[in-house]
């Protein structure tokens, strides 16, 4: 049988709780978007809300694993809901050691995944390139492979405190905006720019600055690549056109 | 002249200087920006350095004559000089577009070192006061400033260095005549004696050139090993010599020697977090690095009689001289076999490469293969053979920015 739970976290843990409770194995679980083939059953049980769960489960689990979980579900991995389960029932044996525990599968899968989003939002968080509107508001498109907007989003909020932004997720068609008080997460549709846009003498200067900071008898084109992969180089407005072009 | 020309050409003028980290600093919000303790690298140039600090010159005027640098008072270049306003308006518009993590700040020295200081510290408090700015801040100390204009400085930066130039007293004065080594000295002890939260947070750091004179490797990492004992210094920087003036005293190279830097690089790490000392890798014998093999496998291969390790017993600091095992893998190492004997395929799900661990390990008493291969041929053969094809496939130099 196919678990389904409705889109959040919360709801996830909620959904997990519940199949733990009643001792029941699951083949595997999936958000209600989730579409079967024939040979599938699923089953959206109803769940009443448990406001207490999260700090229950903190305090049972502790504080380390509990992040885990979260970013391995902010993670674009197939399966991550079934690994996060398996993880919690672990956690339930292992306690606070479980992240010690790499011999068991899930929980070295659960670390490397959270491992991985955490370094994605972290580059982000240097790739990001906001273009500032002619209303003076900074705005910037991402297609990360993880839904890491809203870990962007509060790194934004203590560094450009005092500037109104967007960050647009076009992957998941999710814009973060935020009033210089508090950021929104919003469906994709709500906003359009295009007429907002203008030319932007900074950027010219960047690319300038761009182009003249590498040194020519050490270009290095892999170490480059390395570093600043090429799925990234879309919204990066420093990277030559032509170069984008290649890819 | 506008400012877009302006910045083309001190920014050119200040890309040889190979620090851009801006790590080391927690800086609460100002009106804009903040630092991160661990720091964030914006973008990668051509060379695949990182790019995370605004890295220009106040000014690429200079009253020295220092053989091997652009700026020297003698060659016929374009010169410029900022207004300290232009420099703000383009770190704060930088910084707004998340292009930058803050301003690395250095200067050719006009008129005198003190004039150069106050310029360079007018810039950076009117980002500070006028503009608040919380971002991450790495100016140059000039040599030969005062102590009261030093004081200042250090308490509007996160960071202040001052390169010693050449690995030796003897190279400075051939092709720096017009600085001292005492004078940059002075700067770091003073650095150092007053480092606090609110003075050079970050601490400081230091550049060498690397083949511009002829020291051995030996001499350098010596060097090395006593600015961090001395000055606590965060960082040597390294950088491989690229001829960009033509002089008698120069050497005539070609290309810039670049696997000797990535040499300097790895064995100054060994110092700094793997428990080495300078004459484990180096001595009179050997004073330069082998350019084929890493300094660690190098040694490790020189000291086969410690090999193979046991994961399952053998201490932190000897987990560390495995070659292929960092801090990371070794705290991991050591964190798992608590709960679990630790084998191969526990190593992999542990997260630890094996590529060139394997050779010098055993788990459970077991080698990766049959134990009689444990010899130092078959093991020196088959690391270059990785290399090689490491090298044909990545170019894994330089990642050390």
């Amino acid at each position: 049988m196919i678990y389904l739970y409705k889109e959040s976290f919360i709801d996830l843990l909620n959904l997990i709780n519940y199949l733990l409770k009643n001792k029941i194995q699951p083949e595997n679980i999936k958000n209600e978007f989730y579409l079967k083939t024939l040979l599938e059953e699923t089953y959206y049980p109803f769940i009443e809300e448990d406001n207490g769960l999260c700090d229950r489960m903190i305090n049972k689990i502790g504080i380390d694993s509990f992040t885990i979980i979260y970013y391995v579900f902010l993670s674009n991995v197939n399966d991550k809901e079934l690994l996060i389960y398996k993880f919690l029932l672990n956690s339930l044996k292992y306690k606070d050691k479980i992240k010690y525990m790499r011999n068991i599968d899930c929980v070295s899968k659960c670390l490397k995944i959270s491992r991985y989003v955490k370094h994605e939002a972290h580059k982000f968080k240097g790739f990001v390139r906001f273009s500032e509107l002619n209303n003076c508001v900074l705005y910037s498109e991402i297609e990360p492979e993880n839904n890491i907007i809203l870990i962007l989003s509060n790194h934004f909020k203590s560094r450009l405190k005092n500037e109104y932004w967007i960050i647009k997720d076009n992957k998941r068609n999710v814009i973060s905006i935020y009033d210089k008080n508090n950021f929104y997460i919003l469906d994709g549709n709500n906003i359009d720019i295009s007429i907002l846009k203008k030319k932007d003498c900074y950027e010219d200067m960047w690319k300038a600055f761009y182009n003249t900071i590498g040194i020519k008898e050490r270009k290095n084109d892999k170490c480059r690549m390395n570093f600043m992969p090429k799925k990234y180089w879309k919204y990066i407005v420093e990277v030559n056109d032509n170069e984008k072009s290649d890819m | 002249m506008d400012l877009k020309e302006k910045l083309v050409i001190l920014a050119d003028s200040a890309k040889y200087d190979a620090s851009c980290s801006s790590s080391g600093s927690k800086r609460k919000s100002g009106n804009i920006g903040n630092t991160s303790y661990c720091g964030i690298c914006h973008s990668f140039a051509s060379d695949g350095r990182c790019i995370s600090l605004l890295k220009i010159l106040l000014t690429n005027c200079c009253i020295f004559d220092c053989k091997y640098c652009l700026n020297r008072r003698s060659n016929n270049i374009k010169r410029a000089i900022f207004a300290p306003e232009e420099i703000c308006s383009i770190t704060i518009n930088f910084y707004k577009r998340n292009y930058i993590e803050g301003l690395f700040l250095s200067s050719g020295i006009i008129k005198s070192p003190d004039y150069t200081m106050n310029l360079i510290i007018e810039t950076i408090s009117l980002l500070r006061n006028k503009y608040h700015f919380g971002g991450y801040i790495h100016a140059k100390a000039i040599p030969g400033t005062s102590k009261v204009l030093l004081n200042k400085l250090g308490k509007l930066v996160d960071r202040l260095s001052a390169n010693i130039e050449l690995p030796t007293d003897n190279g400075l004065k051939l092709l720096a005549p017009n600085k001292s080594s005492n004078k940059i000295s002075e700067i770091m002890s003073y650095v150092n004696d007053n480092k606090s939260s609110k003075f050079v947070p970050a601490g400081q750091s230091t550049q060498m050139i690397i083949g511009a004179t002829n020291e051995s490797d030996l001499d350098i990492m010596n060097r090395s090993k006593d600015m961090y004992n001395k000055y606590k210094l965060k960082r040597v920087f390294y950088s491989a010599y690229i001829p960009v003036n033509k002089d008698k005293l120069l050497p005539t190279i070609n290309t810039p020697p670049l696997v000797r830097e990535n040499r300097l690089y790895q064995a100054d790490w060994l110092l700094r977090y793997y428990n080495f000392k300078v004459s484990d890798i180096l001595d009179k014998n050997n004073p330069n690095f082998n350019l084929l093999i890493d300094p660690k496998c190098d040694w490790a291969l020189r000291h086969l009689d410690e090999f193979p390790k046991e994961i399952n017993k053998c201490s932190y600091i000897d987990l560390l001289k495995i070659p292929g095992i960092g801090v990371t893998s070794a705290k991991r190492i050591i964190s798992s076999r608590k709960y679990f004997s630790v084998d191969f395929k526990d190593l992999k799900k542990i997260g630890v490469v094996l590529k060139r661990a394997k050779y010098f390990i055993t788990c459970n008493g077991k080698y990766f293969i049959d134990n009689n291969n444990f010899k130092r041929d078959f093991i020196e053969y088959n690391l270059m053979l990785e290399d090689k094809n490491n090298n044909d496939f990545i170019g894994k130099q330089m990642s050390l920015f």
